[in-house]
């Protein structure tokens, strides 16, 4: 594809910046960081310097300062190279975010400050029982004297392993549900502190996630994030534009998919001397992969369109992320199958977008929750 | 289902249930991580009378038939996809072709030790594809005397780099396209022939798949299985009898992750209550079991034919269609009932997740299932 010449002279130096980016770092070193199970620490410290990253700070804490749509769409062009690097420089936007929505300025200069250096922050919302169920989480904040005192365990703790700071949730009010969820700025380095273990995964296996157990770590006052019992509003708010993040990447690995199944299909000739291509069972299937592609696009940019707007959008960003991950899924489980032997082989890259793709579909709320969410707006209008 | 086993089927679908869970369980998990090939296993499939349970009595199988090998294929792949693959390779590609077409001189040296496990069989039939000009079937036979020489290479050959001798096909006709493609059986210590790679892949990892390469690869005529310009023919037929097979594969993982999911779905307690209890969840579990039934009942009909003797290349190609979507779609739902969870390798899911998608490969335009259904009902 072209620079999109419908965007800003501005947005359309974003994305041509970002897909040198994922050119010159991402697509050479996805596979292998993939097989190792490795976190690409050098990622942040290149994407700064391209000017792309940290995609959501604003100038006056040193960060790149960019509008809405040209963090989507470094979002989707580093997602084109990998899902999980992609995860990575943006998924970890989401505490940021928070933080940048609810924090003080002295907490918003602790926050990003080791971002815009290049470094990583992280979030620690579910519990080994609490998954999409945030109001049953265990981990409790206690105040003491002028301090909180959290203790609990977390998993699947983005980052965590590579974080100088996390956004830890915990209650305040034990036995009020989400009502008693408070957020909190942690730094890794606090003493209780302790990374129990990292997971192993079926894709995004670069993108470290670790089981986190806090154990009597003691933050001042001023770290936790607005009020006491406000967490999960704040979570649901930022997420309202995370969870839009995770589609704008989702369009990315699925644009990548439908890329790597077109050059194939030119390519491979078959015993009657034609290509793959030639045969319309075959280019009608790329071009129903085609339409569904440019249609998640188009849904996830709407929503920066009505965040622009200042209009409410959290039902369209649901819309967004799980039509956008349900296709991507689709796309790149289509891409595998037109691929044959070759795309079910690690000499190819679809079978690591196939295993990457899946936990799109589940992370930053399942496309069950937002099936949830989408019908009781829908049903209470 | 209503699907009438008789009393042998039964018996050999519950002795293979006992046997997957006694032998290849406790492998499963290990050989798929460390990509290795489970010999010892291999032994306990041969000393069971796995690799001859449809092939004839005379050279050491079983004669059960075709739906019992299948039935024991689907109760191997809810325990190891990898396992089951093996055993396809060997019985429905190398002992299905070698019984039809072999000479009774090839069925004794080949046949006979591939029933008794003596020597593990392939079936090398693709080409390195996705390079410009590079299609399938470039793998040239050419007729010297009373030999034939061998140059090209073939990819992702299941079994590969294990097996002891393999089906080659080769192009022996260039001009005739019905008749361009003869078979080989070459024994791998034949000069010539080497195993180049061992090729990595997503999942069914206890079944190696390699490529080979042949250079001036020089076999006799009796090496030749079938006639010459009868390769087309043998790996058609010997493709659909697979395909069923590997319908039955997938199943058995589908089945198996569906029921991964309905037991982590009673489990697991979200909003004080089990998410089994909620339609989201109860109707993914309902649309796989209602797919996983009637994809079974279509691979064990097909089973049911070949052992008639029926021609199924359109219900094979079927299977290929609508079997490899169920498989698919029931995995990518088994894994979002799991959330989070079902993303860790610790879990069984994940791997049923990256094992399901490997069998039922559409290879090429000329394996299109949508043509062969077509010209059956159109041409």
């Amino acid at each position: 594809m072209g620079i999109d010449i419908s965007l800003t002279p501005e947005q359309q130096k974003i994305q041509q910046a970002a897909r040198e980016f994922t050119a010159k770092y991402v697509i050479p070193n996805a596979g292998k960081y993939d097989r190792a199970g490795e976190f690409p620490e050098f990622l942040g410290p290149e994407a700064v310097k391209a000017g792309i990253y940290p995609p959501a700070v604003p100038k006056e804490y040193g960060g790149p300062g960019l509008d809405l749509l040209s963090q989507a769409i470094i979002a989707e062009e580093i997602g084109y190279g990998c899902g999980s690097f992609a995860n990575i420089l943006c998924g970890n936007m989401m505490s940021a975010k928070l933080v940048l929505l609810a924090g003080t300025e002295e907490q918003k200069k602790l926050y990003t400050k080791p971002l815009v250096e290049g470094g990583y922050a992280g979030f620690a919302l579910t519990e080994p029982g609490s998954g999409s169920d945030a109001g049953s989480i265990s981990t409790q904040a206690r105040p003491d004297g002028d301090e909180y005192v959290l203790n609990g365990s977390k998993c699947f703790a983005s980052f965590c392993g590579y974080a100088t700071n996390i956004v830890v949730f915990a209650s305040t009010s034990p036995g009020k549900g989400v009502k008693g969820l408070s957020a909190f700025i942690v730094e890794m380095e606090r003493e209780g502190m302790t990374v129990a273990s990292v997971e192993h995964k079926l894709g995004i296996r670069s993108s470290n996630s670790v089981e986190l157990v806090l154990k009597n770590v003691r933050v001042p006052k001023d770290h936790l994030i607005g009020s006491e019992g406000e967490g999960f509003k704040y979570a649901m708010k930022a997420l309202d534009t995370g969870r839009a993040a995770v589609g704008y990447v989702a369009v990315g690995v699925a644009q990548r998919a439908l890329d790597e199944a077109v050059k194939y299909c030119k390519e491979y000739i078959d015993v009657n001397g034609q290509p793959l291509s030639a045969h319309q069972s075959i280019a009608f299937r790329l071009a129903d992969m085609a339409i569904q592609v440019e249609a998640a696009r188009q849904l996830a940019r709407r929503v920066v369109r009505l965040q622009e707007s200042g209009a409410p959008y959290t039902t369209e960003s649901c819309m967004a992320k799980t039509f956008a991950t349900d296709t991507a899924m689709r796309v790149c489980a289509e891409s595998v199958t037109l691929l044959g032997p070759y795309g079910y082989s690690q000499d190819g890259v679809v079978e690591k977008l196939m295993r990457d793709i899946k936990i799109f579909q589940i992370f930053e709320g399942s496309n069950q929750i937002q099936r949830l969410v989408i019908s009781r707006n829908l049903l209470a209008r | 289902m209503s699907f009438q086993l008789n009393e042998i089927q039964e018996l050999i679908q519950q002795n293979t249930r006992d046997f997957a869970k006694e032998y290849i369980e406790p492998i499963a998990g290990q050989t798929d991580k460390e990509n290795s090939f489970p010999q010892k296993v291999v032994e306990q499939l041969a000393g069971n009378d796995y690799f001859g349970l449809f092939l004839p009595e005379e050279f050491g199988g079983s004669e059960a038939g075709y739906l019992s090998f299948v039935l024991a294929v689907e109760e191997m792949a809810k325990v190891s996809a990898g396992v089951a693959a093996i055993l396809i390779n060997q019985s429905a590609l190398a002992g299905y072709a070698l019984n039809k077409w072999g000479t009774p001189d090839q069925k004794k040296s080949y046949l006979s030790s591939l029933i008794t496990g003596e020597k593990l069989g392939a079936f090398a039939l693709a080409e390195p594809g996705a390079a410009p000009g590079a299609g399938p079937n470039k793998l040239t036979a050419v007729k010297d005397g009373g030999d034939y020489i061998l140059n090209g290479r073939k990819s992702y050959v299941a079994n590969g780099g294990q097996a002891d001798f393999y089906l080659v096909f080769g192009v022996t006709d260039e001009e005739d396209p019905s008749r361009r493609m003869s078979s080989f059986i070459i024994e791998t210590q034949t000069p010539g022939f080497s195993v180049t790679r061992t090729i990595g892949k997503m999942g069914q990892r206890a079944c190696p798949w390699a490529e080979l390469s042949f250079e001036n690869v020089r076999v006799t005529a009796g090496q030749l299985l079938g006639n010459e310009g009868e390769g087309s023919i043998i790996a058609q037929e010997a493709k659909a009898v697979a395909n069923v097979a590997e319908g039955a594969l997938v199943i058995g993982v589908a089945q198996a992750g569906m029921e991964e999911a309905a037991n982590y779905a009673k489990q697991r307690i979200q909003f004080g209550q089990p998410i089994a209890n909620f339609p989201a969840i109860r109707n993914m579990l309902a649309e796989m079991s209602t797919n996983i039934h009637l994809a079974r009942l279509a691979v064990y009909d097909a089973a049911n034919m070949i052992e008639q003797g029926k021609n199924i290349f359109t219900e094979a190609a079927m299977i290929k269609l609508f079997v490899s979507r169920i498989g698919q779609n029931s995995l990518i739902d088994a894994v979002q009932v799991h959330g989070g969870y079902g993303f860790s390798e610790d879990m069984v899911v994940s791997r049923y997740y990256r094992d399901v998608k490997g069998s039922l490969l559409i290879d090429g335009s000329a394996d299109l299932p949508e043509s062969f259904i077509a010209a059956d009902l159109l041409d």
